[in-house]
């Protein structure tokens, strides 16, 4: 047995020439050199063979009745099953326009009728180690989309564990009403991002972003939403105020030996004494829109945590009002790019949230999401993206 | 040209066999392929010749081209290449006399071929 036939099976060639004396010629010089060889009479056959036994290599002969030759070609490559499909055209039209037709046409090769043994060989080889490679290709694609079948549907439930931690959407807390939206990246992110009652009157939420992609970043995250729960602000901070709580969270939380840190907005909403105050670390992510249509973001450049012990985060403090809507986002939402790399930039989110300003909450915070798709042109974004919007209501106080 | 035709060997036997490396079981089934098919292409031709059709003369001489140069039959091949280049080029006003070359051709060759087969094709 050839060393070609033994081991995985010998690997295939279909030639589809209508000329019966030259097919069996080449039929046996490739059966020689260990090849199992398919043969068809035309192009239509030929196809047939084509999608019925996926050969590794076609030997195409390019004038043929009713297909022919670059026709057959043309028909492989628009069929997604056989597009990938090694075809050698086998021709004694060898000026160069026609060549270059037979390629434009999807051609892989070509062979001349009058190719002598040694060229038909080298020329079937070369064809062969082509589709081997297209073939692990194949292969290895398959492989990758399989995993990220497995780590979307892992992301999908690492997305909702993050939902099924917040108050359901609506009035989670009277006198406000609430909506969110998460879309984790493939790159599992180290988003996370919460809303804590903390007295009757009182609410805090935040947005955490742990520096870096992958689990660690998200365990860190995780890690840092113990310490933000209530009861542990109240045993090492003792209050809610937001600027307390960065500068005890900067002392615990230091910049990780390979340098990774995070970033943060905190904001406490008073809703009877209507103010809403707020402190960040290096985020730039909450956004008052008022029912006067103002809008400003509540940020000041600053460290992220963990930089320096020292950093002062002032608490600022807001008077707000009924129809206040106040927005806390990834930075991920507005650093979307489009194919060419322009982002989509906190300008042009500003904007959208401006124009849906007229619309309900809800309607805001899935509009904003899909004007994000629709700038970067996919479904997927490359870091995770958290949006919550919060709006104070008429009456606060029945 | 015929004269210099007429010089040269029906067929090379040597170079056709070891075209298929001197598998010579493979060259009986490719002569007897010939013997079968050949006669049919070649009434193709002159079918699409008397009709004037030149698109099928080009199309069934070139067929024909396709087995003529498995068997390196220089008179043969050149007279169907002939026909074959003029049809393409629209031009059968010659067709008739490249036809009776060709034919004759062919059948010199078939005989050869037939020779060859019945003595074993020995070189």
């Amino acid at each position: 047995m050839s060393p070609l036939a033994a081991g995985e099976g010998a690997r295939t060639v279909l030639v589809v020439d209508d000329e019966p004396t030259a097919r069996t010629a080449l039929a046996a010089r490739l059966k020689r050199l260990g090849y199992r060889v398919i043969e068809a009479g035309d192009g239509k056959a030929g196809l047939e063979s084509l999608r019925r036994e996926r050969p590794d290599l076609t030997i195409l002969d390019w004038m043929m009745p009713e297909m022919d030759g670059p026709s057959f070609c043309e028909q492989v490559r628009q069929d997604p099953e056989l597009l990938s499909s090694q075809i050698l055209m086998m021709t004694s039209h060898d000026q160069p326009q026609q060549i270059a037709e037979g390629l434009a046409r999807g051609a892989d090769d070509f062979l001349s009728k009058a190719a002598s043994k040694y060229e038909i060989t080298a020329r079937v080889q070369a064809g062969m180690r082509t589709a081997t490679l297209i073939r692990r290709l194949e292969d290895v694609t398959e492989e990758i989309r399989r995993k990220q079948e497995v780590l979307e549907r892992e992301l999908q439930s690492a997305a909702r564990y993050v939902e099924s931690l917040l108050p359901p959407p609506g009035i989670p807390f009277r006198g406000v009403q609430m909506v969110h939206a998460y879309r984790p990246s493939l790159g599992l992110g180290g988003d996370l991002f919460n809303i804590v009652p903390w007295s009757e009157d009182v609410l805090t939420l935040y947005l955490l972003d742990a520096s870096g992609h992958g689990v660690s970043s998200a365990l860190r995250s995780a890690s840092f939403s113990t310490f933000l729960r209530r009861d542990n602000l109240l045993h090492h901070v003792g209050s809610s105020d937001p600027g307390a709580i960065l500068m005890e969270a900067n002392r615990q939380f230091p910049l990780t030996e390979d340098g990774n840190y995070f970033t943060i907005v905190f904001a406490k909403l008073d809703v009877r004494a209507r103010t809403l105050s707020y402190a960040t670390a290096g985020h730039n992510g909450a956004l008052l829109h008022r029912r006067s249509g103002e809008v400003r973001w509540l940020a000041r450049p600053n460290f992220p945590l963990g930089f320096d012990p020292s950093t002062i985060y002032p608490t600022e403090e807001l008077p707000v009002g009924p129809g206040d809507r106040l927005y806390v986002l990834s930075d991920g939402l507005y650093e979307v790019p489009t194919s060419n790399g322009e982002l989509w930039g906190q300008d042009r989110l500003e904007q959208t949230v401006r124009a849906f300003g007229h619309r309900s909450l809800s309607e805001v915070v899935s509009g904003t999401i899909e004007e994000a798709v629709r700038w970067q042109g996919h479904d997927h974004f490359p870091d995770d993206v958290a949006l919550m919007g919060v709006e104070l209501a008429e009456k606060v106080f029945s | 040209m015929s004269d210099r035709l007429n010089h040269e060997p029906v067929f090379r036997l040597d170079e056709a066999l070891a075209r298929v490396d001197d598998d010579r079981e493979t060259f009986r089934m490719m002569i007897e392929l010939f013997m079968e098919h050949g006669p049919k292409d070649l009434a193709d031709v002159q079918s699409a010749l008397d009709a004037g059709n030149a698109a099928n003369v080009a199309r069934s001489s070139h067929r024909l081209k396709g087995a003529l140069l498995q068997f390196c039959a220089p008179a043969a091949l050149q007279a169907c290449k002939e026909l074959e280049e003029s049809a393409k080029a629209g031009n059968l006003a010659q067709g008739g006399q490249l036809y009776a070359m060709l034919e004759q051709e062919f059948q010199r060759l078939l005989a050869a071929l037939r020779h060859a087969r019945d003595k074993g094709m020995a070189a």
